[in-house]
């Protein structure tokens, strides 16, 4: 069996965690914190992944990051190219996942007592301070859950990758694109065990994150 | 926990980074996107063309549709085989393709094709009408060149109306034929080049009942190495080439 896509597959989903994690997290403070124009359009657009069909969001994707596109013309300019490279994986797998992250990570924010997070800044606590010592603590929990939700997501992301990653094997063919594909050829042994480790995956990181959750930050 | 906060966001970063160390295996000297019906054919074709030549082939199967925007966005085939020629030709007019590489590699054939789960093997088109065939598979005709073929044949033969609520629509001609194979629907109309499985019985459909399935390729102007993309295109239709092709059901004109 070829093990390329189940490498590929964990890079590509623990990559896009943590760029959902940068970016989620930070917005989902903004969403829970801040009250500033435009607060309501980015609720909804955070959430348009979502919403869209995977395939035409990656149609959508395409036309901006390729060859032709706005995106895919600057990069080219500077001789880069993200389009049907792994690095197009971790966009549709970030893409695909961050409105986990973020509603989770929001709707913990808004629970944690203001209060508390205004007696650190009375206590002399830069808001940086604030967020890491009272928010966050306060709302670990549900940022972890996201974080799950989200990381699954991203390993078993399809349509947004097949369109901007192509389904290129030994490059950007990522786990679920390699059983869809063994499945059309008809090689169901092969789709069967790459699904199972899948699941492997899947299973052996819930039961370690379920224990890690009981854990106090 | 100021300094723990700060190592946190940097891990992070590095883990997010750490993709630009994902290296390719050595990168391909061609790569072909064909469409999802050449998948038997080319998996036989494709290691004769790299004995032949020594080059190393990547095959990509996929929907031609996804693959004609792909290839305008860049996308790094250096061969495009259409399972409808019309893209092939939208490309070429676009300049994306070299018009002077298109190559008529087969006329598509549609086939009648049974479930064995079901029972008797169906002969007619006619016999679709039959209540215990409840589902007929078709490719979705909006879009996949052998849906519209399927669509023609059904309307000639009279049967388009009374068919319809029974016509469960595939994505391509792969997915349409897995819901006979697996038996979730009785018949369908299917590719001749994916029919031989041991789960199908069938048989073919008049090729006057539909227009011209004409399946063209041609080389990516983007390519780095044009020659060897129509070497494949040459391989495909030379002696070796055609012999397995032809065994798949990709038939040329007179070689039917």
């Amino acid at each position: 069996m070829d093990s390329f896509p189940i490498w590929l597959s964990l890079r590509v989903a623990l990559s896009a965690t943590a760029l959902t994690l940068l970016t989620g997290v930070p917005t989902a403070w903004l969403l829970a914190r801040k009250r500033f124009s435009g607060r309501n359009l980015l609720e909804a657009v955070v959430v348009l992944p979502l919403v869209l069909p995977p395939t035409v969001l990656g149609y959508y994707l395409l036309l901006v990051i390729g060859y032709r596109g706005p995106v895919g013309r600057g990069l080219a300019a500077m001789g880069l190219e993200l389009a049907f490279t792994p690095g197009a994986a971790v966009l549709a797998a970030w893409i695909g996942s961050i409105a986990l992250v973020i509603k989770s990570a929001q709707a913990g924010f808004e629970t944690v007592d203001g209060q508390l997070e205004q007696a650190a800044r009375t206590l002399g606590r830069s808001e940086w301070s604030v967020f890491w010592s009272v928010t966050l603590p306060l709302a670990w929990r549900a940022v972890l859950a996201g974080t799950v939700l989200a990381f699954c997501r991203a390993l078993g992301e399809f349509g947004i990758t097949l369109m901007v990653a192509g389904n290129i094997p030994g490059r950007t063919q990522t786990l679920p694109l390699a059983i869809y594909d063994r499945v059309q050829a008809n090689q169901m042994g092969e789709a069967n065990a790459l699904a199972l480790v899948a699941v492997g995956i899947v299973v052996v990181l819930l039961f370690g994150l379920s224990r890690l959750a009981r854990l106090r930050y | 926990m100021r300094r723990s906060s700060v190592s946190i966001v940097l891990a992070l970063v590095c883990v997010a980074l750490e993709l630009g160390a994902i290296e390719a295996a050595d990168p391909p000297s061609l790569t072909v996107f064909a469409a999802a019906d050449l998948t038997f054919a080319f998996k036989e074709l494709a290691p004769r063309f790299e004995k032949a030549t020594g080059a190393r082939v990547t095959l990509v199967f996929g929907s031609t549709g996804n693959f004609a925007q792909q290839i305008r966005q860049g996308g790094p085939a250096d061969v495009f085989f259409a399972a409808d020629q019309s893209f092939v030709d939208a490309l070429s007019a676009e300049g994306v393709l070299l018009p002077e590489t298109r190559t008529l590699y087969a006329q598509g054939r549609i086939v009648l094709a049974t479930a064995k789960a079901f029972g008797p093997k169906l002969t007619d088109l006619r016999s679709l009408l039959n209540p215990q065939v409840r589902h007929v598979a078709i490719a979705n005709p909006v879009h996949a060149p052998y849906g519209r073929a399927a669509e023609q044949a059904l309307r000639k033969a009279g049967l388009w109306e009374a068919l319809r609520p029974k016509l469960v629509f595939g994505e391509n001609i792969r997915h349409t034929l897995q819901f006979v194979q697996t038996g979730a629907a009785e018949a369908g109309i299917v590719a001749l080049s994916v029919a031989n499985v041991p789960e199908v019985e069938w048989v073919t459909i008049d090729a006057a009942s539909h227009a011209p399935l004409d399946q063209a390729a041609a080389v990516v102007r983007k390519s780095p190495r044009p020659e060897l993309g129509l070497a494949f295109i040459q391989f495909v239709n030379g002696p070796e080439g055609r012999q397995i092709m032809k065994r798949y059901g990709f038939m040329l004109p007179g070689e039917f």
